[in-house]
């Protein structure tokens, strides 16, 4: 009895005197986060491309990899979000291709322009909100609701097109979408746009706070008197939206509503560079910034390969293998970050 | 140890009783706390101790009893209304977000704004002020809860019912629960911390010797209601198993 109370004694007087736990330094901040190993892929890839090719190097072409990589970034950052708020969303593939090519349509059917891509952008957000209904009403795992609206909307393209792409569209839209200000492509800017809200909106707002705190802990996030279901519709929403408005622009780009462009390899390719960013495909962890990286080294990848003459074959497995290592970064990450210590 | 002014108890329980369908989970239960007062509830499993602590924190309406908050007749509608009325509840699972930092958790669902966004600074400041308050020293308020320990964890997600609900008296849930001797320690300080603050505490707990070592007095239930309290200065764990366990009943008041 009397050696129990001792020992309470004394623990009570460590408590008072401190706590201790391991210091989160700068520099473990930053080898906690993807984005600077993304950085140094990033150079080592441009540098061998480089030595191998000059024409690499040319700010032409870094222009053109940086064009390749935003129609990805528009479709990824909304992706970022719903992944972080531990959700998942497979369809942006077939929105993009049904956000084109609805407004392309509507076009063509003498709809004014700026009409028809905010009927475009409309559609792919009802697309979100049929996701998250499904996920959240019908109890379906976001992976298989987005599997399948990705099938039925692919379906749905088919037969509104009859498989045939439209054009011609107002040399007014085309002039946008290829057109450039101050010698910075429009598409460019607009990809850089979205980039910095999305940024905003992940780091510097309640709803960016309660996106991570939704992925990182769904009960504790009800709990605390988030309102769950309602960010899930707003997340699965954004990643329509975006995902139309990604097909729009690169409809305004190539100056047609193709049936063929996006799809599985958007989707991929949108997955992709969210996961090689650093996003957790387990929720609460990500960043916009990495999942620019990662859009970028998948195109650099790409167009390093092309100038090099090299098969683009090998592309896919070079980022077959990337994707791993960036998942199992995250997953040794997560390991050493929340394990708990006694 | 417990405050001796005619002042009325900061919550008390008188004759509740609840039954789910045909299960009495409660017959007859009785407790009182004061401002200042550590009271432990000790019982075997299923001797109604969660559900009496449900009642308190306004999850179950009682079938039957009265709950007072400073002498004053109330009805709980909700979690909400128990909060309202100043008391906080901190579960088993403590309610946190392992990937955010200890500034966030303690605000979650409550973030400060300015000019729109959150505003960082504020929260930091406000995260380190209710720490400090509390004795507590866990370095920065901006590591992520995912890398304390457990008693740490415990230990904001009490500091955090106490901030969000500016509350008065505290029900903590098994508070060392899958805790190691050390780790009961840093949670027993906070306890006393939240005692020297005036708070009123009603700690549900298995660990007798965590009960005994920062209690000031303990209410045994067993099966439904509550069958004994005893200040913790004149009774010994011998007594309270035996309360427990049903080997010794309670003749003397």
């Amino acid at each position: 009895m009397t050696t129990d109370e001792d020992t309470t004694a004394m623990t009570h007087d460590t408590v008072r005197a401190e706590t201790p736990i391991q210091r989160v330094t700068l520099i473990r901040r930053l080898v906690a986060r993807q984005e600077l190993t993304l950085i140094l892929v990033l150079l080592v890839v441009g540098v061998a491309a480089t030595l191998r090719n000059s024409a690499f190097g040319t700010s032409d072409n870094l222009v053109e990899v940086i064009r390749a990589a935003v129609v990805t970034f528009i479709v990824a950052c909304p992706l970022t979000l719903v992944t972080i708020g531990g959700g998942f969303d497979f369809s942006v593939g077939s929105v993009f291709t049904l956000g084109g090519v609805t407004a392309a349509y509507l076009m063509t059917h003498n709809i004014i322009w700026p009409l028809a891509v905010l009927l475009g952008l409309a559609l792919g957000g009802a697309v979100g909100v049929l996701n998250a209904l499904i996920i959240g009403r019908l109890r379906v795992p976001p992976i298989i609701t987005t599997l399948g609206t990705f099938y039925f909307m692919g379906g749905v393209v088919i037969l509104f097109t009859g498989g045939i792409d439209i054009s011609p569209l107002p040399t007014q839209f085309n002039s946008l979408g290829t057109g450039s200000v101050l010698g910075v492509p429009n598409v460019i800017s607009v990809g850089v746009l979205v980039g910095i809200v999305y940024h905003l909106v992940l780091e510097h707002t309640r709803f960016g706070y309660n996106v991570r705190a939704l992925g990182g802990n769904r009960l504790a996030a009800t709990e605390n008197g988030i309102a769950v279901n309602r960010l899930d519709v707003m997340l699965y929403v954004g990643a329509g939206a975006l995902a139309a408005f990604a097909g729009i622009v690169y409809t305004a780009r190539t100056g047609s509503g193709q049936v063929s462009a996006g799809g599985s390899s958007v989707t991929l390719t949108a997955i992709s560079a969210v996961l090689i960013g650093g996003t957790s495909l387990f929720g609460g962890l990500g960043t916009i910034t990495g999942t620019a990286l990662g859009a970028i080294l998948f195109a650099e990848i790409d167009n390093a390969l092309a100038v090099s003459g090299i098969d683009a074959l090998y592309s896919n497995m070079i980022i077959g293998a990337i994707l791993v290592l960036a998942v199992a970064a995250d997953s040794l990450r997560r390991g050493r970050m929340f394990s708990i210590r006694r | 140890m417990s405050a001796q002014t005619p002042t009325p108890r900061a919550l008390s329980l008188a004759g509740a009783a609840k039954s789910f369908g045909h299960v009495h989970a409660l017959y007859q239960a009785d407790l009182s706390v004061s401002a200042g007062e550590v009271l432990g509830i000790v019982g075997d499993n299923g001797a109604g101790k969660s559900t009496l602590l449900k009642i308190l924190a306004g999850l179950y309406r009682p079938d039957a009893g009265e709950v007072r908050v400073n002498g004053e007749a109330v009805e709980f509608a909700s979690p909400l209304d128990a909060r309202a009325h100043g008391i906080a509840t901190v579960y088993q699972d403590l309610a946190l977000v392992e990937c955010l930092d200890i500034a966030t958790n303690l605000h979650l669902g409550d973030l400060p704004r300015r000019h729109g966004l959150v505003d960082r600074k504020k929260m930091e400041r406000d995260a380190e002020r209710v720490l400090t308050d509390l004795n507590v020293r866990l370095g920065s308020v901006r590591t992520p809860v995912g890398m304390l320990s457990g008693g740490q964890r415990q230990i904001i997600a009490i500091s955090r019912a106490v901030r969000l609900d500016r509350a008065k008296t505290i029900l903590l849930d098994e508070p060392t629960a899958a805790l190691g001797v050390q780790e009961r320690g840093h949670v027993g300080g906070i306890i006393a911390e939240l005692r020297d603050r005036g708070k009123a505490v009603v700690i549900i707990c298995h660990d007798l010797e965590f009960v005994f070592s920062v209690c000031d007095s303990v209410t045994v239930m067993r099966l439904g209601r509550t069958v004994a309290t005893r200040s913790v200065a004149n009774t010994d764990r011998d007594e309270v198993i035996g309360l427990i366990t049903g080997a010794r009943t309670d003749t003397a008041a």
